[in-house]
C-alpha cells in the first residue's frame, strides 16, 4: 500500500537511507583501513573458529621451531665436542702405540706421557663441554661439570636424557650420553685409561701393548657416539623444514580466514563513496520542491 | 424565510472558512513538531429549518455552513502498531547492546586476548621445559602466567561493572516509567474535562501518543482507549495507568552480580511479587542481569562471568595436576602454580593468582634428581593441544558469545526495521503535507472570498429594495 506521502515522510526516509549509507561507507573504510574480513566475532562465527585454532596451531609451530633450533644448538656444540675427543683419542693411540715399541728411550717415554696427560686434561675440558651453561654430556644434572677430577666422578644420571619437542607427538634427544662415551658404564673411563697408561710409560719397563685394546674401544665409542648425534641432527634437520613449511601453510591459512583482498577493500569503499554521493545528491532535489515555489 | 438570512448565511461561509484557514495554520506551524497529527475542520451544511409557522410558503433553500468540530487524522491503529514496535524494538536494543558489550570487552580473536595470552602461557611452558631452571626463561614464564590471571580477572571485573551498570539502567528506566506514567495519567485527567466542557484536545491527545509509545518503548504496555477519553495501561496484565490513578513499579532483587540474585520487576504496593513484563527496553535490561543457573540459560553477563570462573578453575586444575607431581630444582616436589584467593561462591576468576612467587619454586623435572630436567614442563606446555584444554573451554565461550551477538543483533535489526516501517505507516497518515495544506489555504481562501461575495450580492440587493424601490417616475 502506498501511504500519503509528506513532507516528513519523506525527510525521514531521507535521513534513513543517508544513514544506512554512510554506515556502510564507515564499514568498508574501517575493513580497507585495517584489511580484515571481520572485526568482531559476530560477523562471522565460523571464520573465528577457524581463526582462532589456526592461531593455536601457529602458536604451537613457533614453539616447535623455537625447541628445534634450541636442539640443533645442543647436537652442534656436542658434535664439535665429539670431533675434538676424536681426534685427542686417534692421537693417544697414536702416542701409546709408539709407547709400546721397545726402542723408545726413557726420556721419550717420559715425553710421551706428558703429552698423554695434556691429552687426558685436553678430554676432560671437552667432555664439560658446555652449551648456555648446561653441560651437553651431563644429561639434566645441575652439578655444573659432567666430570671432576680428583677422584674422577660422573655427575650425570643417564636414566634421564634431554629432550626437545619437534611435533605435538615426537621428541628428538639432544643430549650427548657422557657415560657411555667416556665408558663409565662400559669399562674404565677413558680418563682412568690414559692415566694409567701414563703411569706405565713412567714406570721403567712397563708395558702399555695391554691397554691398547681398551684405547681401541674408547675410540670406537667416541666414534659410535658421533655416529648417532649426527643421525639425530639429521632428524632434527628434516623436521626443522617440515615445520618451516607447515608455518607457511598455516599463515596462508590465517591470511585466507582473516585478511582482505586490498583490491576488494577499495573496490568497497569506492562503490559505497559512489552510493553516498548518489544519496545526498538525490536527497537534495526531492526534499526542495513544495506548491510554495509554484504559487505567487 | 427572513429577507436577511442570507446575510447570515454568508456570515456563516466566512466563519467556516476563517475556521479553516486556522486549521491550516495551525497544521503548517506544527509541520515539524514530533507527535503532531494534522487536523481538519469538519464543516457541514445546514440545512433548510422546518416550516416555523402555519403560513410559510415557498421552497427555502438551506442555512450555510456549520463548523461541527475540529476532528485529529490519527489512526489507532496504526499508533498500536506503532507502540507493539517500539516495545520489541527496545527489547531487542537492550540486549543486542548488552551481549555486543560483552563481545567487544573479549577482544578476540587477539594476542592480547585471553587466547593469545594462553598461547604465549603454554610456550612460556615449552621455553621453560628447553630451559630449566634459567633466570630469563622463569622470569617469562611467571610474567606471561600473572598477565594471563590478570586478565582472566579483568575480563571478570569488567562483566561485573557492567552488571552494576547495567543494574542502575534499569532502576533509571523504572523511574523514567514512574514519570511517565504520572505524566500520562494528569493528561488523563485534563483531556477528560476537555471532553466533558466539550473543548478539543487535540493535542493534549498527541502529547499522550507521544508518552505511551515512550512507556511501549520502555516497558511494551498494552494501551486501551477507554469511551471518555480516558487512557488504560497494562504492563504484565496489571494496571500502570487508568485515567488519572497511577501505581508505581520498583526494581527490587540483587545489588550486584555475585549475589546471584535474580533482578525483578515489582509493583510497589506488592513487594515480592514479580511482574511479567511482555516487552520494551526495561524488559531486555533485566532479562541480561539474571543470575547464572548452572545450565547457561541465566542472564548473558552473569553466564559469561561464570564461564571466567570455569577458564580460572580449569586452568587452575590442569596446570597443578601436573605441577604438583613435578620436581623442583632442589629435588622436591612442586606446589600449586596457581592458587586462590580465600573466598568462595561466583568470582573464581577473580580470586585467581599465580602461587609460585620465585624462579625456585618452578617445578620442571620428572625425577627429583634430575634438575634441569625439563619433561614435566614439556607436559604442561601440551596442555593447551588437549581437547579439554581451558583453550577449548575458552573457545567454545567465545564463539557462544559471537554467535549470541550475531541473532541479538539480527533481532534487533529486524525489530528495528518494523519499528521504521510502523513509524512511516503513522507518520504517512498523521504528518502534514506542506502541499496539501497550501491546497486548503488557497480553498478556503476562494471560500472566503466567495462568502464574501455572497454578501456584497445580497447587500446590493438589499439596497436596491431599501433605497431604490418606490421611486418609479421620479
Amino acid at each position: 500500500m502506498m501511504g500519503r506521502v509528506t513532507l516528513q515522510t519523506m525527510a525521514a526516509a531521507a535521513h534513513r537511507n543517508l544513514e544506512s549509507s554512510s554506515a556502510k561507507l564507515a564499514q568498508a573504510q574501517q575493513s580497507a583501513m585495517d584489511l580484515k574480513k571481520y572485526a568482531n566475532v559476530s560477523d562471522n562465527p565460523s571464520a573465528a573458529a577457524d581463526s582462532l585454532a589456526v592461531r593455536a596451531q601457529q602458536a604451537a609451530s613457533a614453539q616447535y621451531a623455537r625447541n628445534i633450533s634450541d636442539g640443533t644448538n645442543w647436537l652442534a656444540t656436542a658434535d664439535s665436542a665429539m670431533a675434538s675427543v676424536t681426534t685427542l683419542l686417534q692421537r693417544a693411540q697414536d702416542l701409546t702405540l709408539q709407547g709400546a715399541n721397545g726402542a723408545t728411550t726413557p726420556a721419550g717415554r717420559e715425553a710421551i706421557a706428558t703429552e698423554l696427560e695434556s691429552i687426558r686434561a685436553e678430554l676432560l675440558t671437552q667432555a664439560n663441554t658446555k652449551y648456555l651453561g648446561r653441560s651437553i654430556f651431563a644429561g639434566n644434572s645441575n652439578q655444573g661439570a659432567a666430570f671432576t677430577d680428583n677422584p674422577l666422578n660422573y655427575t650425570g644420571d643417564p636414566s634421564v636424557t634431554v629432550e626437545r619437542r619437534i611435533s605435538s607427538g615426537a621428541q628428538v634427544r639432544v643430549d650427548a650420553d657422557g657415560a657411555a662415551i667416556f665408558g663409565t658404564t662400559d669399562g674404565d673411563p677413558v680418563f682412568t685409561l690414559l692415566s694409567n697408561i701414563a703411569g706405565a710409560l713412567r714406570t721403567p719397563g712397563g708395558d702399555v701393548t695391554g691397554h691398547l685394546g681398551a684405547l681401541d674401544k674408547a675410540v670406537n665409542r667416541a666414534i659410535d657416539g658421533r655416529a648417532e648425534l649426527g643421525t639425530r641432527q639429521a632428524q632434527l634437520l628434516r623436521a626443522q623444514k617440515t615445520n618451516v613449511d607447515g608455518a607457511v601453510d598455516l599463515e596462508n591459512q590465517r591470511s585466507s580466514i582473516e585478511d582482505l583482498d586490498l583490491g576488494k577493500a577499495i573496490l568497497d569503499v569506492k562503490t559505497q563513496e559512489l552510493a553516498y554521493q548518489a544519496a545526498l545528491s538525490i536527497t537534495a532535489k526531492v526534499l526542495q520542491p513544495t506548491l510554495m515555489d509554484f504559487l505567487r | 424565510m427572513s429577507t436577511f438570512s442570507g446575510l447570515n448565511t454568508a456570515l456563516s461561509g466566512l466563519n467556516a472558512a476563517r475556521t479553516g484557514l486556522n486549521v491550516v495554520g495551525q497544521n503548517l506551524t506544527n509541520v515539524n513538531t514530533a507527535g503532531y497529527t494534522r487536523q481538519r475542520a469538519e464543516l457541514s451544511a445546514v440545512g433548510m429549518p422546518t416550516n416555523g409557522s402555519l403560513f410559510t410558503v415557498g421552497l427555502k433553500s438551506g442555512q450555510g455552513v456549520n463548523v461541527t468540530g475540529i476532528s485529529r487524522l490519527g489512526d489507532t491503529f496504526l499508533d498500536t502498531r506503532v507502540r507493539t514496535a517500539f516495545s520489541s524494538a527496545g527489547y531487542t536494543n537492550a540486549r543486542a547492546d548488552a551481549v555486543t558489550d560483552i563481545q567487544n570487552r573479549m577482544k578476540e580473536p587477539g594476542t592480547e586476548a585471553i587466547s593469545g595470552q594462553l598461547q604465549t602461557f603454554w610456550a612460556a611452558w615449552g621455553d621453560i621445559s628447553n630451559h630449566a631452571g634459567e633466570s630469563a626463561s622463569s622470569a617469562k614464564l611467571l610474567g606471561s602466567a600473572n598477565s594471563l590471571a590478570q586478565n582472566i580477572a579483568e575480563g571478570y571485573r569488567a562483566l561485573d561493572t557492567q552488571w552494576s551498570q547495567t543494574r542502575g539502567r534499569a532502576d533509571m528506566l523504572v523511574q523514567e516509567v514512574n514519570t511517565t506514567a504520572a505524566q500520562v495519567a494528569s493528561l488523563n485527567d485534563q483531556i477528560r474535562s476537555a471532553t466533558a466542557s466539550g473543548h478539543p484536545s487535540n493535542e493534549l491527545i498527541d502529547q499522550r501518543n507521544t508518552l505511551t509509545a515512550k512507556l511501549s518503548q520502555l516497558t511494551g504496555g498494552t494501551v486501551r482507549d477507554l469511551p471518555n477519553g480516558d487512557n488504560e495501561i497494562l504492563v504484565g496484565g496489571n494496571v500502570l495507568v487508568s485515567g488519572k490513578q497511577v501505581n508505581t513499579l520498583k526494581v527490587a532483587g540483587g545489588g550486584t552480580m555475585s549475589d546471584g540474585q535474580p533482578v525483578q520487576l515489582e509493583w510497589d504496593r506488592r513487594p515480592g511479587v514479580a511482574v511479567d513484563l511482555d516487552g520494551g527496553q526495561l524488559a531486555g535490561t533485566l532479562s541480561v542481569l539474571g543470575p547464572a543457573n548452572g545450565q547457561k540459560s541465566g542472564g548473558v553477563i552473569a553466564e559469561t562471568a561464570a564461564e571466567y570462573d570455569r577458564l580460572a578453575e580449569t586452568l587452575a586444575n590442569q596446570v597443578n595436576a601436573i605441577h604438583t607431581t613435578a620436581f623442583k630444582a632442589d629435588g622436591t616436589l612442586g606446589g600449586a602454580f596457581f592458587t586462590f584467593k580465600p573466598g568462595s561462591g561466583a568470582g573464581a576468576a577473580l580470586r585467581l593468582e599465580v602461587g609460585v612467587k620465585s624462579a625456585a619454586d618452578i617445578a620442571t623435572s620428572g625425577s627429583p634428581n634430575n634438575a634441569l630436567d625439563g619433561s614435566m614442563a614439556d607436559k604442561i606446555s601440551k596442555i593447551g593441544l588437549a581437547k579439554d584444554s581451558p583453550d577449548a573451554k575458552w573457545t567454545e565461550t567465545v564463539l557462544t558469545t559471537g554467535a549470541a551477538v550475531r541473532v541479538a543483533l539480527q533481532q534487533d535489526v529486524a525489530a528495528g526495521t518494523a519499528l521504521t516501517n510502523a513509524m512511516a505507516a503513522q507518520q504517512s497518515n498523521a504528518s502534514v503535507d506542506i502541499d496539501e495544506e497550501n491546497v486548503n489555504l488557497l480553498s478556503y481562501q476562494h471560500a472566503y472570498q466567495a462568502a464574501a461575495r455572497v454578501m456584497t450580492a445580497i447587500d446590493e440587493a438589499l439596497d436596491v429594495l431599501i433605497n431604490q424601490t418606490g421611486r418609479v417616475g421620479r
